[in-house]
């Protein structure tokens, strides 16, 4: 076992130590009895200033995700000839593709934070005649850094269960990294706990969540009932050999589908998922859209596509995940139409594009793709994944920086961004068209791959002389692809309903709170990087990744 | 305001451009590779000038040192000047050669592959970016390059000086060196598709500047009429362009005119369709009968647009385009044949016109009128000689056919010389009169419906404009073509060389040879009526009392292409230009032993040609052209000075020449019903109106209906039943954790019964 293909895990769990232990480092001092030695213990006493700094434990999640970034996109460069990690863990191209994903997002997240829970520790304490504002910001400053240090250890458990679920081959593994992750998150959602709605989202996305994962772990039992081994590969060779389909495998598959399927947000399991979004801060909101949604994916994509693809012809599941993707990506953006909470809007949003990429992974289950149309779709499903953090991230990182504290989100919070803001609004507009799928932006590439993927699948089928009767015999793949294109047409109100807010509505608010100038620049350079990946090099090289991790996925 | 010399000093900042040139050569750069410039330039400049202008509005640097704008354009376009100058002196002085013509391609643009009739995608397409340079092409970039530079230089003085363009004239720049980059490119264009994408980005440069008043009324219903009658035309071009594509799988220059037959393969029906439809095009463009309508009333654009796009440059784009036609029809080297119909078309078509808009210039009041009348007129000629060519070409008689081919070029130079001038010209006219009208208004002379255009009030203004009335006169000369001068050496070879087509050749050539020799006639009555109106006699009007020739940047430009309309023609002719721009020659030079050898070769062959027919047609021409018609006009609006006022001495000779022939009244002529119908333009706008009204105008209002009601309709239902649907689906999130948990029991219960039916 080579313990350096663990390599960006271990410097998390490093890094998670040490913030646990540094803030809370102070000046007592042990003395030896008897004697007037006194030996710092460094626990305990009062702090010294650099400890108690609420700064702290930013930087040392910045320090610790960097290297842990750095760690990972080495072996994502030159992948290990074998990666296998003890029984139960594989480092591969699909797998440090993941954690790469991962730690990009988290990376965004914790700069985002910087700014949102910053703290001076000479701050002046709420004095009388301050306004409102005022005050809370004071009492926001003067806050002690463990909370601080409590929101980045999440988040660093929040890598490591993530990082590790991507690497796993074994569905026990899978089942409890994701877990972890999970747990983290749904102290993420409730972490503004002083607010209503903070609490209240936290509480229902762990309760929804909690019963998800109860029926996800009993499905997992069933199927080790049907096999009595949960390694991925053993599954995998069992289902091929299966001659007709045993109702308790099939059972097991579809009861894990329903864990999964929530953390994807697919109908109907998604419900809690605008709440949550919209009672947490925004780039915890960010999180759950990107990275949380990617690994549901990797779950889904080990559980559906390398466990529960019959040799030939379709797979079971594949009549079920179509009809929940087209619900979905409907249901995701009618809902948003009339949504006037912008982050219930990007739920929904969200939602949607879990729809699309559903159908996607359902065409694969149609029977009809070879191996081709399988890596195709996969690695569209991949890329997709991957351009997502830039323009989903991107706007939950817009609204954070525009966000004021304890101000209810409307969307008409955007009014005229783009007087006060231009280069912010300029950006959130490059998102909101990348995310509709416009070209030449990211979106409309991954979109467009995902669409070509399923009609791909369902390219020759349905000769006839006239389009009815072509309609009627076309596989009915197809229309998944039609879904999509319907969708995206109705999701372009939305979105640009965004721009028209921003570009034409006038400005109601004032200035803005200043944005920092390190998020103003990530955010700016993440809009042209949601360009440079749909055309040209940048989007040929990302391509390349995510079709050698779809290669390894499938292999 | 000020008409101090210093305004000069703005160009300073242009110094250095002059010196892109040089810096190319010595860094090694080759002429025809730096030909991208010519078009980059003024590419640039226009978004430059737009955003400046926006950002400066106002402040006083723009306004005085930049002019808003008009020494970024300036400098622009000395950048294709420039280029352009270098390109011809290299070609002229023979450093490149080419055999007919050069072609550089750059890049390739948009290359497909093509589904070929078995199913397999075999045969790759290529649109590519590239020139393409043959004589024709150097002749109009120098026309393009260097009128687009004058009348930007005459703009400084004529907009600039203008209240109502302030804080606008970055606008105007903008738009014309957006238009020159249009022009400069179709020129360049190795292509038809560039040719075409040039051709439309003129055409919507036309119906801006023409508009540039658009708070009047009838501006903006001028673009609106420029832009639509033009786009009938380019709508045919475009069908046109398509047949051709679908002919030769191809656009490029060079793939088509290598071999246009296809080695004998190609229907000459479909290539005449093809080339007819081009033609209309470049009817719409070059407003010929019947697309015509529009340019007279183009003139309601500021004067300079006039010079620069309906006299100078866009109009002779339809030109170029019909010159560009000669190759398919070209039987002496792989040539269509049997296309003989179309040269006789444009032959007709170019005789009606000159016929037709040489009458209603009769009748014009409006100085710029008169101008636009005899631009359509004079394009008129050249395309009854490109008629010819085109028709001798494919008759196989190449020498006639290459001569009035080069003839007809030749008074596209000549003309566009003269054109540009004259409207600068007649723009410094209604500049001053204007100027002085406002003068006299400000003192408390009421003068309500005062129209400085119009030539009945003025005359006399040979002493007041004595640089405006000597170019005025010189240009009208050339146009007129009296002898020796301009536009004589090339109209008496399309007159000739057609009157030689109808007599010894095709019998049905004789319609347009009898017009466009009337027609001789008429232009040297009304070009010289336009002149003595507003130059000779006793002032008709106190405002010319008043006017002064004072504006700054506007004399310059009419100096230097009244010298080279007075001169060019003859200098040019004596170095076998016909030939060159036909492409016999190779080269510009004196193809005779000596200088004087080579006159007296040009004069004999103008005055005293061996074909005693020729010599017949050249003596009319000149007698009705020269003789008749100025005398005509000399009696009726002709007459001396006023007491005490003297012309320069140039036109001297001639306002007193004018009062020799007695006056004749001719008020009762003017009041008859064919002078009204001349007035009204023959009553084609109110035809064309009527005809638009009971036809495209009842379709116009239904599809308007059914995109209202059924399209829109259709639309906001499905727009308002998603609102309602979104707002019944989110009525299922109603934010208690129990509801949720029941929505997930039931898609797990689903999941599991739908499990259980496939595996059952």
């Amino acid at each position: 076992m080579d313990i350096q293909l663990l390599l960006p895990e271990l410097v998390l769990t490093l890094g998670l130590a040490a913030i646990i232990i540094i803030p809370n480092l102070g000046d007592a001092k042990f003395r030896i009895p008897l004697t007037s030695i006194r030996i710092p213990v460094l626990i305990g006493g009062t702090r010294f200033p650099a400890t108690r700094d609420p700064r702290l434990p930013n930087w040392m999640t910045l320090a610790t995700l960097s290297a842990a970034l750095v760690a990972s996109t080495m072996t994502l460069l030159d992948p290990p000839s074998s990666g296998q990690v003890g029984s139960s863990l594989e480092v591969d191209q699909f797998s440090s593709l993941l954690t790469n994903l991962f730690i990009c997002v988290l990376i965004l997240c914790a700069v985002s934070a910087t700014q949102r829970i910053p703290s001076d520790p000479d701050a002046p304490a709420p004095s009388e005649g301050d306004d409102e504002e005022t005050e809370s910001s004071k009492t926001a400053a003067l806050y002690d850094n463990r909370r601080q240090a409590d929101f980045h250890i999440l988040l660093l458990t929040l890598g490591i269960g993530m990082s590790l679920m991507a690497k796993s081959t074994h569905l026990f593994m899978l089942f409890v990294c994701l877990e972890l992750a999970s747990l983290s998150s749904y102290v993420l959602v409730g972490f503004h706990k002083e607010s209503k709605e903070g609490g209240e989202a936290g509480t229902k996305y762990f309760i929804v969540g909690s019963v998800a994962s109860a029926v996800g772990i009993y499905g997992m039992s069933l199927l080790y009932l049907w096999n009595g081994d949960l390694s991925v590969d053993g599954l995998s060779q069992s289902w091929q050999s299966m001659e007709t389909l045993d109702p308790l495998a099939a059972a097991g598959v579809g009861m894990m589908l329903v864990a999964f399927g929530f953390k994807v947000g697919a109908a109907p399991f998604h419900l809690a998922i605008p709440d949550a979004y919209s009672g947490t801060s925004s780039m915890v909101a960010g999180v759950l859209a990107t990275a949380s949604k990617a690994m549901g994916f990797v779950a889904l994509l080990r559980l559906l596509v390398t466990i529960a693809m019959p040799a030939s012809g379709p797979a079971f599941w594949f009549g079920t995940l179509a009809a929940i993707s087209v619900v979905t990506m409907t249901w995701g953006n009618l809902a948003a139409l009339s949504s006037e909470n912008p982050k219930r809007v990007f739920a929904y949003s969200s939602v949607a594009h879990a729809g699309y990429m559903l159908a996607a992974v359902s065409a694969i289950g149609s029977g009809l793709a070879d191996s081709a149309a399988q890596e195709m779709i996969v690695m569209a499903v991949l890329f997709h994944l991957c351009v997502l953090v830039l323009f989903k991230m991107g706007p939950f990182m817009v609204l954070s920086s525009i966000e004021r504290e304890g101000s209810s989100h409307r969307v008409s919070g955007l009014n005229g961004l783009a007087s006060r803001d231009p280069l912010l609004a300029a950006s959130m507009f490059v998102f909101m068209l990348s995310l509709a799928g416009v070209p030449p932006f990211s979106g409309f590439l991954s979109k467009l791959l995902m669409i070509n993927g399923i009609v791909a699948v369902s390219a020759g089928t349905g000769g006839a002389s006239t389009i009815l009767s072509w309609a009627f015999s076309v596989e009915p793949v197809f229309w998944l692809a039609v879904a999509v294109v319907l969708n995206s047409a109705l999701s372009m109100f939305y979105y640009l309903r965004m721009g028209m807010v921003m570009f034409f509505e006038p400005n109601e608010r004032g200035e803005s709170p200043p944005c920092s100038p390190v998020v103003r620049a990530l955010i700016v350079s993440m809009a042209i990087l949601s360009l440079a990946f749909g055309i040209g090099p940048p989007s040929e090289w990302l391509l390349g990744l995510a079709q050698d991790a779809a290669a390894t996925l499938l292999s | 305001m000020s008409g101090s010399s210093n305004e000069y000093n703005l160009l300073l900042p242009l110094i250095p451009v002059l010196l892109l040139v040089p810096a190319l050569y010595i860094s090694g750069m080759e002429s025809y590779d730096a030909a991208f410039l010519i078009v980059l330039a003024p590419f640039i400049a226009f978004p430059t000038i737009i955003i400046a202008g926006q950002l400066y509005n106002g402040n006083e640097t723009w306004k005085n040192k930049m002019k808003e704008g008009g020494i970024i354009g300036l400098g622009a376009l000395l950048v294709s000047l420039s280029v352009s100058v270098w390109i011809l002196i290299e070609y002229l002085a023979e450093i490149h050669h080419f055999s007919g013509h050069q072609v550089t391609s750059w890049i390739e643009w948009i290359s497909f592959e093509v589904l070929q009739s078995d199913y397999t995608m075999s045969s790759t397409r290529v649109f590519g970016v590239g020139v393409w340079i043959d004589s024709v092409t150097l002749m109009l970039l120098f026309v393009a390059t260097f009128l687009c530079f004058l009348i930007c230089w005459f703009s400084l003085g004529y907009m600039n000086t203008d209240p109502i363009n302030e804080d606008r004239n970055h606008r105007f720049y903008a738009e014309f060196v957006l238009f020159a980059m249009g022009m400069f490119g179709m020129v360049l264009a190795d292509n038809f598709l560039w040719l075409f994408i040039f051709w439309e980005i003129m055409g919507l440069c036309s119906y801006l500047l023409i508009g540039f008043y658009f708070w009047k009324e009838s501006a903006a219903y001028a673009a609106k009429k420029a832009f639509l009658t033009t786009r009938v035309g380019d709508v045919f071009l475009m069908v046109g362009l398509l047949i051709l594509y679908d002919i030769y799988g191809s656009l490029e220059f060079s793939v088509i005119f290598a071999d246009p037959s296809l080695h004998g393969a190609v229907n000459s029906d479909k290539l005449f369709w093809a080339l007819l439809m081009m033609f209309v095009g470049a009817i719409g463009k070059s407003a010929q009968f019947p697309l015509h309508v529009w340019l007279p009333d183009a003139m309601e654009g500021p004067t300079p647009v006039s010079a620069l796009i309906h006299a100078a440059t866009m109009v002779n784009a339809g030109l170029y385009l019909v010159a560009r036609m000669v190759p398919f029809v070209d039987v002496g080297h792989h040539g269509v044949a049997g296309l003989e119909d179309l040269g006789l078309i444009v032959a007709y078509i170019g005789g009606i016109t000159a016929f037709m808009a040489a009458s209603i210039a009769f009748v014009q009041n409006d100085i710029k009128k008169v101008l636009a009348y005899s631009t359509m007129s004079q394009l008129a000629y050249i395309f009854t000689g490109l008629g010819s060519a085109l028709w001798f070409y494919n008759h196989g008689e190449h020498h006639a056919a290459t001569f009035v081919f080069g003839a007809s070029m030749f008074h596209l130079f000549n003309h566009a010389m003269a054109k540009g001038m004259l409207f600068m010209a007649s723009g410094s006219v209604i500049h001053e009169v204007h100027h002085a009208h406002d003068h006299l208004h400000e003192e408390g002379n009421e003068h309500d419906d005062f129209d400085p255009q119009d030539m009945r009030n003025m005359g006399g203004l040979a002493s007041k404009m004595p640089v405006t009335s000597t170019a005025m006169m010189i240009g009208s000369m050339s146009i007129i073509g009296v002898p020796l001068i301009g536009g004589f050496w090339s109209k008496e070879g399309i007159i000739a060389e057609t009157w030689l087509a109808a007599l010894e050749h095709e019998p049905l050539m004789i319609g347009p040879a009898i017009l466009i020799l009337l027609t001789a006639g008429m232009t040297g009555f009304y070009m010289s009526r336009m002149w003595f109106m507003t130059f000779a006699g006793e002032p008709k009007h106190d405002v010319v009392n008043h006017v002064h020739e004072s504006t700054p940047w506007i004399k310059e430009p009419l100096v230097i292409l009244a010298v080279i309309s007075a001169l060019g023609g003859f200098l040019l002719a004596l170095f076998g230009v016909i030939d060159y721009l036909s492409g016999e020659y190779d080269h510009l030079a004196l193809h005779k032993p000596s200088l004087l050898e080579a006159i007296v070769y040009e004069l004999e062959h103008a005055f005293l040609p061996k074909n005693p027919n020729l010599r017949i047609v050249g003596w009319t021409t000149i007698l009705l052209s020269f003789i008749i018609g100025p005398i005509f006009a000399a009696r009726v609006h002709g007459g001396k000075l006023a007491e005490g006022h003297r012309a320069s001495p140039m036109v001297a000779w001639l306002t007193s020449l004018s009062g020799m022939f007695g006056s004749q009244d001719a008020t009762e002529l003017s009041q008859s019903s064919l002078s009204e119908a001349l007035q009204n333009r023959l009553y084609f706008d109110y035809y064309y109106e009527l005809a638009l009204s009971k036809t495209v105008l009842p379709f116009a209002v239904f599809a308007a209906w059914f995109d209202k009601t059924v399209i829109d309709g259709i639309v906001k239902k499905v727009a308002s039943y998603s609102v309602l649907g979104s707002f019944q689906i989110r009525r299922v999130t109603t934010g208690r954790a129990s509801d949720y948990i029941l929505m997930l029991t039931v898609g797990t219960l689903s999941i599991f019964a739908l499990a259980w039916g496939v595996s059952g």
